[in-house]
């Protein structure tokens, strides 16, 4: 019992690891754009596509596919503010639907390119730390917390220590007051969706080897993000993180005890009991929410 | 002149908001802008520091044309503006507050001047430096915006109701800090419903009234107009 547990929470931390990496990047984006980025899961899908392209077929190294996958990532990111969410700035739905249009268009690009089935990506590395015969950690599952840990690490650094950092969380609670101290609007939105596009990417990068690559993948990982977005809080860095690690743990020990479709019903369950106790959220606000 | 607004006109959709308003600020003077509710005031700083448009009219800042600037170049050019409300960032602490009122500001010896500059004209401010801003009072808030002004280095200061929602003993306060920024030779445009204090305070004053001009004049004569006593003043 003990193996399966401590097992259990190993997969939860690898979970937890990449749903934050999607969610936190939405948070950012709705901060400071105040849109509700549908296509964030198929920016992730993209992520992994871009091992398919660069790692399947070529022999580059996988920490230059990562790199490569988080800037084009990013760089998809800064063209979605360009040529949706900046026109259509003072015009929040609108910015949604377009989202949803744009998440469309990643879809069938990937089908086209790619294909509709699921893609193959080679193993990066077989080697497994095993700390007892039955609880065992994949090198690969490893890198993926180790690389959020650093990503969110960086991202808090660079929000509370860096005046760029101030100058987005200050845009993100009142726009206009931002402006007033010499803060372009469009500068801090163009610096969210990098970054927010960027994180959604490299979890793509870094999960790509461990699941099912396809079009379609960005599904589970948004509504993932999504709940733990509510649950944290609208607007609320931390309050995602800590929502992620609650929702993964949540999700993975149901899975493992019971099936995957109670664990994504008792997901939003959840996610209902934390909007009737306390609509903000865990860290939520009411100013912001 | 250091400041000079023209025929200025802003529309919300189809509603006129102020219309043909012409104020001139020269360097150095307290300027205020009175007023009742509604009658365009706070239209009337928000276009001068270009969080709205003109639809007719020109803003001309230190021998530039700014009305078409958008808000963040014209701070950029020396205005800073202590909006309605205070607009603090809640979420940031004291000093995050401050520094990011430095944002343009390159020369970090030079901030960091500016903040302690800052800290010792409001010395609860240091006290409070690394508590987030939403846990302060009202005046204490009051402060910390006039303070991430000041964080610009402006040329010129517009203050939108500083006294508003204060107790009378904190809004004293204020216009001393008002009394003292103006006699270090700081440019202030002050919008006032107190008009009392406003033309106590200032050297020159425009009274406004349902988005057009009313009267202008110095201070001390618009204090003791028959007009001005009785609407604004209660006497």
């Amino acid at each position: 019992m003990f193996d399966l547990l401590a097992q259990t929470v190993l997969n939860a931390c690898y979970s937890a690891s990449y749903i934050s990496l999607v969610a936190v990047g939405l948070v950012l984006i709705f901060g400071v754009m105040g849109i509700v980025n549908f296509a964030h899961g198929e920016l992730f899908m993209v992520g992994a596509y871009v091992v398919v392209a660069l790692y399947s077929n070529y022999d580059i190294p996988y920490v230059l596919v990562a790199a490569i996958g988080l800037v084009f990532v990013g760089c998809i990111g800064l063209l979605m503010e360009r040529t949706m969410f900046r026109p259509l700035r003072d015009n929040p739905l609108g910015g949604l639907v377009a989202s949803i249009g744009f998440l469309m268009i990643l879809q069938a690009l990937a089908s086209i390119t790619f294909g509709v089935r699921m893609a193959f990506v080679p193993p990066v590395t077989q080697d497994v730390i095993e700390f007892t015969d039955k609880i065992r950690l994949p090198l690969q599952r490893l890198y993926v917390i180790l690389a959020a840990v650093g990503f969110l690490t960086a991202l808090w650094l660079f929000l509370t220590r860096t005046r760029f950092g101030w100058a987005l969380r200050a845009s993100a609670q009142d726009p206009e007051a931002a402006a007033l101290q010499g803060i372009s609007i469009t500068q801090t939105a163009k610096i969210a969706m990098f970054i927010g596009a960027a994180l959604a990417g490299v979890a793509g990068v870094l999960t790509a080897p461990l699941i099912s690559v396809n079009p379609h993948m960005g599904h589970s990982v948004i509504i993932a993000a999504f709940i733990v977005v509510i649950v944290g809080g609208v607007g609320s860095l931390e309050g995602a993180v800590v929502a992620s690690i609650a929702y993964a743990f949540v999700h993975t020990f149901v899975t493992t005890f019971f099936d995957g479709v109670i664990a994504d019903i008792t997901g939003l369950l959840l996610m209902l009991l934390v909007l009737i106790v306390k609509p903000t959220g865990l860290f939520g606000t009411a100013d912001r929410a | 002149m250091l400041l000079e607004m023209k025929g200025a006109a802003v529309n919300y959709g189809r509603v006129t908001a102020i219309r043909d308003i012409s104020i001139s600020v020269s360097d150095g003077s307290v300027v205020t802008i009175i007023g009742g509710n509604g009658a365009g005031k706070t239209t009337t700083l928000r276009a001068m520091s270009g969080l709205v448009r003109l639809s007719a009219g020109e803003i001309h800042f230190n021998g530039e044309r700014i009305d078409d600037l958008p808000a963040d170049r014209i701070v950029a050019k020396g205005m800073a503006h202590v909006p309605e409300g205070r607009r603090i960032f809640p979420d940031l602490t004291v000093e995050e507050n401050l520094r990011t009122g430095a944002f343009l500001r390159r020369d970090k010896a030079a901030v960091n001047a500016d903040l302690d500059k800052v800290f010792s004209r409001f010395p609860r401010l240091k006290e409070r430096r690394v508590q987030s801003a939403r846990t302060m009072s009202g005046g204490e808030q009051q402060m910390l915006a006039i303070g991430r002004a000041l964080m610009s280095d402006p040329k010129i200061l517009l203050m939108d109701e500083p006294s508003m929602g204060l107790a009378p003993v904190i809004v004293e306060e204020i216009a001393l800090i008002i009394e003292e920024l103006s006699t270090q030779g700081m440019t202030v445009v002050l919008v006032e419903q107190n008009a009392e204090l406003a033309l106590e305070l200032a050297d020159y004053a425009y009274v406004l009234e349902t988005g057009n001009m009313a009267l202008e004049g110095p201070a001390k004569e618009l204090h003791d107009n028959e007009h001005v006593r009785a609407a604004y003043l209660g006497i």
